[in-house]
């Protein structure tokens, strides 16, 4: 009885597997918008578990010195904290991700393409990012991050080895649950993650659609920024592990 | 000193509850003191209606009648735009009443926590103070 049991299950791993492999990846085409996260701490928590480099770079930021505020691209992650929507174009072999903020893109390798051997040495603002299906769910593997960019606008720093990978699910018609997971072992001890929701974003209708966001348009801000550094008073916590 | 001999003719109010943050492209506190809440009365000079943060222009006249132009800081157009507001929501002309921050390097330029037009009417309410913390 208890091998007829196993030979069934075995059999119904089996099928059910073979089905995924066969079955077409959900569509996330379409227009989202995304909760805004100016702080990573306040969706993780806590402070991420930092490197003593980490937790000195974020006792000393200096919040004038956001990359965003002289208007260069807010890196791969943190477009998808920002308050603005953006567009998913689905295709087998590419999936690209299309900002209102500062009119910006990423493309997702979904060919099986590997990272060009020399990414490190040339590095995107947005990284370069390469995909697959795990099931229903699209992991997107990104490296060679600029160092330049911020995780956020609270001034969550990162290194050239920051590793993300994010999952993206669908979880109802209207619904991507996003995860993102920080890999950076010059920053952090441990990777760490967050996870958002976004939310089907209807631009169909004119008060909803997609509209400029050229940053260098007219930012006067610029000129205006002083030094600002909030966290000198942060202490330092090591993780017992 | 010049802070003081404009402040004259402005009411000056006291700690503002934070804004309902919409989105600063940089750090609020970097550019702004959350701490030094200014009130300014006067006419629009100019509009900017663009990115990354939409900026307008108001002439305010102290108790001595001398016209200093203020630059006043908003929200994101798009930000405005979602919240019903238009790029002729407020005109040249307007006479109105901002509730704002002072920026931190002296400069006459404040950020908006709200816009009140002559009959009442509010505007924009919205800041680009999208701040951190």
């Amino acid at each position: 009885m208890r091998v007829l049991v196993s030979v069934v299950a075995a059999l119904a791993l089996a099928i059910s597997s073979s089905a995924q492999n066969t079955s077409k990846p959900p569509s996330l085409a379409g227009s989202w918008r995304v909760p805004y996260t100016p702080n990573l701490a306040d969706a993780l928590g806590q402070q991420p578990p930092y490197t003593a480099h980490g937790a000195e770079r974020w006792r000393t930021v200096d919040t004038a010195k956001d990359p965003t505020g002289t208007c260069l691209p807010p890196g791969p992650s943190r477009v998808l904290t920002s308050p603005f929507p953006f567009i998913i174009v689905q295709q087998e072999n590419m999936i690209a991700l299309l900002f209102e903020y500062q009119t910006i893109w990423r493309a997702i390798y979904m060919d099986g393409r590997k990272h060009p051997a020399d990414i490190a040495d040339y590095p995107d603002f947005m990284g370069h990012s390469i995909g697959r299906w795990e099931g229903d769910t699209l992991v997107v593997d990104t490296v060679a991050i600029n160092e330049r960019t911020w995780l956020d606008t609270a001034g969550h720093e990162h290194s050239p080895k920051l590793h993300l990978t994010e999952r993206f699910r669908k979880v109802g018609e209207d619904k991507i649950e996003w995860t993102a997971t920080f890999d950076d072992p010059v920053f952090f001890a441990r990777p760490w993650s967050i996870t958002r929701t976004f939310t089907r974003f209807d631009d169909s209708k004119d008060q909803d659609r997609i509209l400029p966001y050229t940053c260098t348009e007219n930012n006067r801000d610029v000129q205006h920024l002083v030094p600002n550094q909030p966290n000198l008073n942060y202490k330092y916590q090591p993780e017992n592990r | 000193m010049i802070t003081k001999l404009i402040l004259g003719g402005i009411v000056s109010i006291g700690l503002v509850a934070a804004a309902v943050p919409v989105f600063g492209h940089h750090s609020f506190a970097a550019q702004y003191d959350r701490t030094k809440a200014i009130a300014l009365k006067g006419t629009v000079t100019k509009v900017e209606w663009m990115n990354p943060h939409i900026y307008f222009y108001v002439d305010v006249k102290d108790d001595s009648n001398r016209v200093t132009n203020w630059a006043i800081e908003g929200g994101a157009p798009s930000m405005l735009y979602r919240n019903g507001w238009r790029i002729d929501s407020l005109k040249v002309g307007d006479k109105v009443t901002i509730d704002g921050w002072l920026a931190k390097d002296g400069s006459n330029l404040a950020n908006m926590r709200t816009v009140t037009l002559a009959d009442g009417k509010t505007v924009f309410g919205a800041s680009s103070g999208g701040d951190a913390r």
